[in-house]
């Protein structure tokens, strides 16, 4: 027997459970990451000093990855669109490129990584270089799950925007929900981690 | 995974998408863990009833490195307390009363025909499983398992010996887990309902897992940040949790510093006191289900019985620095989360008096399951009411790591949601096997482990009360006020190997029912709950119902006035 409302909304909630369930995964999300900047205002708050950040890393290549990051926002949203619109090629097109710009990111941000490595900044060295390099890799490991994601969408997984496209459309916009907040995410890390 | 799930047996019982399936799997893990946790305990009690004495029988096997001629030494007692907290409470209480009891039954009381999302349930268990395994594999690493009890706090749980990144890393699969299951929870019983399945037709279970869920998906993450932090802090040499100036073993320790040890403190409370209310909540959900089908009536104030689990859901998250009260963190604070700690005792007091009153004036059947949940109310409400004591910032001060605080939240867990999880387990049974367990068997499990767990549980309060810390190595054998009382930790001893032994009658009804018990049908105990209404023992596959049934009418329809039978269950329409 099939599950019901996979592709249709039920008419008393008004989401699919797709939607929803990828709602209440973005809520976890929050508070994992909202764990981490409560412990970073912990940590800040009660240390004795703080180093300069924006003179320890990388602001000029941060500001280059945050505007990549933001553009792949706005391509993953004209994919779903076009999903919606019905044009699988056009889709294709645009999902391949937010999953290009997905890697950019991760490119960008390892030749930063390689940067403070080489500086012989480490984790350890204190606790803001710590936070950061948690914070950051956990953030770039959900940008790598999203890169992923997005090639299956435009990669095998395509067949299901012929099989069952109302089903396959969910799927998109679900990605391109989780693509927006890990970008809102990195917006956060950026003012808190870069700029502050 | 998916030419495995066509291969026949692998497919339906090992790599199954079945919810009954994954409920099994998920029953049969947790029940061992539950073994394996009892065992742990059952281990330590003799080093805490004879002290510096060879364990007897099973001495021999621990190796010098542990326990050189049969007698633990302190770090092998540490890793035992530290694996039994573990075990207990995240891979046998929630697992059981979450994972089993909820995957099996909640597509069956809301008429779905699965979880929402099969793939993502089937992944939630396999992850439980690696997380499991990991903590157990932890035994055997160099120098053992974890030692820095199960709330692992830093300074020390950071240079604790490798078994603790084991714990670690288990604790983040464990975590995976919890969040795949909780948004499958969810999903499935806002959108999987039956139709006319309103909310407050909802089995009151349906309700508390639906709570249950919420908290798991939104109080776990923050351990799981925490536990991050923490690793780092031990594979990458950063200072989260460890403040400058610090010396350990007398030796200053070499790292950067300017951490705080407190932030693990607020992070794992944050996570692990609405976590005490995924180990109760289920376990109201279930014995709610228990007391009225076996008083014939409905539930007293079932909305408010709702409201309360709802307002409860809430008040946990703002709680959880109760645990907290002797970190130095200000009188301000401490009013805050003692009243905060007071107004969340109201809404478990709703349920609880709202049960006890659903029993006045009804014809109680005492069969087996209908036992347990009774011995659930007092036992609760021990568990509870202990509580208040600890959750005031000034009777906490004298209190605070005694054997009272372990006397209190044993009541709560042990005979409280334990009780409710083998109340559960005897109820549903033929529901799951298609036949009865065995009454008489049934009966001296009950009174054997009411017994036991009495005198495993009510001398810790005594003990506590007599300023006997909890953790130590001896008992407390090194401490003058902890001498006459030590009589007590003997008899403990000799409850807890007495529990262990009547749960044999147990594990014996629960197998050898399957093949010997009385053939039960469809509905044996003439319930209203829709999962009654499907096959005696639904279809391992999709499908539980040969058509979706619609609902009619309220969950607790027994004794309406008028009607032929005692119960109408929910799916019958008319009158």
């Amino acid at each position: 027997m099939e599950i019901p409302y996979t592709a249709t909304v039920r008419p008393d909630t008004g989401v699919t459970n797709q939607k929803l369930g990828l709602w209440l995964f973005l809520a976890s999300e929050v508070m994992l990451f909202g764990s981490l900047f409560s412990a970073y205002a912990l940590l800040r708050s009660g240390a004795l000093s703080w180093p300069d950040q924006s003179s320890i890393v990388n602001v000029r290549l941060a500001s280059i990855n945050t505007v990549v990051l933001i553009t792949s926002s706005v391509v993953i949203l004209r994919a779903a669109a076009s999903m919606r619109a019905g044009s699988v090629a056009a889709f294709r097109k645009l999902m391949l490129t937010a999953a290009l710009l997905g890697s950019v990111f991760l490119a960008i941000k390892s030749i930063e990584y390689r940067g403070e490595l080489v500086e012989g900044l480490r984790p350890s060295t204190s606790n803001f270089l710590g936070l950061y390099f948690v914070m950051t890799f956990l953030h770039a490991l959900h940008v790598g799950g999203g890169v992923l994601v997005a090639l299956f969408l435009c990669g095998p997984g395509v067949a299901m925007a012929r099989t069952n496209p109302p089903r396959f459309t969910g799927r998109v916009e679900a990605a391109a929900l989780y693509w927006n907040f890990i970008d809102i995410i990195w917006i956060l890390m950026f003012v808190v981690l870069y700029l502050l | 995974m998916a030419r495995l799930a066509r291969n026949a047996l692998l497919g339906k019982y090992v790599f199954s998408l079945d919810h009954k399936i994954i409920g099994l799997q998920y029953a049969l893990t947790s029940l061992f863990f539950l073994l394996i946790g009892l065992m742990l305990a059952g281990l330590f009690r003799w080093q805490l009833a004879y002290p510096g004495q060879p364990v007897p029988l099973v001495g021999a096997w621990f190796g010098d490195a542990n326990a050189p001629g049969g007698v633990m030494l302190p770090e092998f007692y540490n890793q035992l307390v530290a694996m039994h907290g573990t075990i207990m409470v995240f891979l046998a209480v929630v697992p059981l009363s979450v994972g089993a009891f909820g995957n099996y039954l909640i597509p069956l009381q809301i008429g779905a025909p699965d979880m929402a999302f099969p793939r993502l349930n089937m992944a939630s268990y396999w992850t439980y499983l690696a997380a499991g395994l990991t903590m157990l594999a932890s035994f055997f690493v160099p120098h053992g398992a974890p030692n820095s009890g199960w709330t692992s706090y830093p300074p020390l749980a950071d240079f604790a010996t490798m078994g603790q990144t084991m714990w670690l890393v288990g604790m983040l699969l464990l975590i995976v887990s919890a969040l795949f299951g909780s948004v499958n929870t969810i999903t499935t019983i806002v959108q999987l309902r039956a139709p006319g399945l309103t909310w407050f037709r909802l089995p009151f279970f349906i309700w508390a897992q639906l709570v249950t869920a919420f908290l798991l998906l939104l109080a776990f993450p923050p351990l799981q940040g925490a536990a991050i932090l923490q690793l780092a802090d031990r594979v990458l040499g950063t200072s989260f949790f460890l403040p400058s100036g610090l010396f350990v073993s007398g030796v200053p320790v070499q790292r950067a510093g300017g951490g705080n040890p407190l932030l693990w403190q607020h992070l794992f409370w944050f996570l692990a006191h609405p976590e005490v209310y995924v180990l109760i909540l289920p376990a109201m959900g279930i014995v709610s289900e228990i007391i009225a089908n076996n008083t014939r009536k409905p539930l007293w104030g079932y909305r408010v019985m709702v409201y309360a689990v709802i307002f409860l859901g809430f008040m946990s998250f703002i709680v959880w620095a109760h645990h907290m009260f002797l970190t130095g963190m200000g009188t301000v604070i401490s009013a805050f989360f003692q009243t905060t700690t007071m107004i969340i005792s109201v809404p478990s007091v709703i349920v609880l008096t709202a049960l006890l009153l659903s029993l006045y004036g009804g014809s109680i059947r005492f069969n087996t399951p209908m036992l347990f949940a009774l011995a659930f109310l007092p036992m609760f409400g021990i568990g509870g009411l202990s509580g208040l004591p600890l959750g005031l910032a000034s009777s906490d001060i004298p209190l605070h790591d005694t054997l009272y605080v372990v006397g209190h939240f044993h009541y709560v867990v042990a005979p409280g949601t334990i009780f409710a999880l083998f109340a559960g387990i005897y109820y549903w049974y033929p529901k799951i096997t298609g036949r009865m367990m065995n009454e008489t068997l049934g009966w001296i499990h009950f009174i054997g482990s009411f017994i036991c767990m009495q005198g495993v549980f009510f001398p810790m309060l005594i003990l506590g009360l007599g300023g006997v810390n909890r953790r130590l190595y001896d008992g407390g054998m090194q401490y003058a006020h902890a001498q006459p009382l030590h009589g007590l930790q003997v008899g403990m001893s000799y409850a807890a190997w007495a529990l262990a032994l009547v749960q044999l009658p147990f594990i014996w009804n629960v197998f050898a029912s399957v093949k010997l018990g009385r053939v039960a049908d469809a509905n044996p105990w003439q319930a209203t709950t829709l999962e009654w209404t499907a096959a005696p023992t639904p279809p391992m596959a999709h499908g539980n119902f040969e058509t979706l049934p619609s609902v009619y009418r309220p969950a607790y329809e027994y004794s309406v006035p008028g009607a032929v039978d005692d119960y109408l269950p929910q799916n019958r329409a008319g009158a």
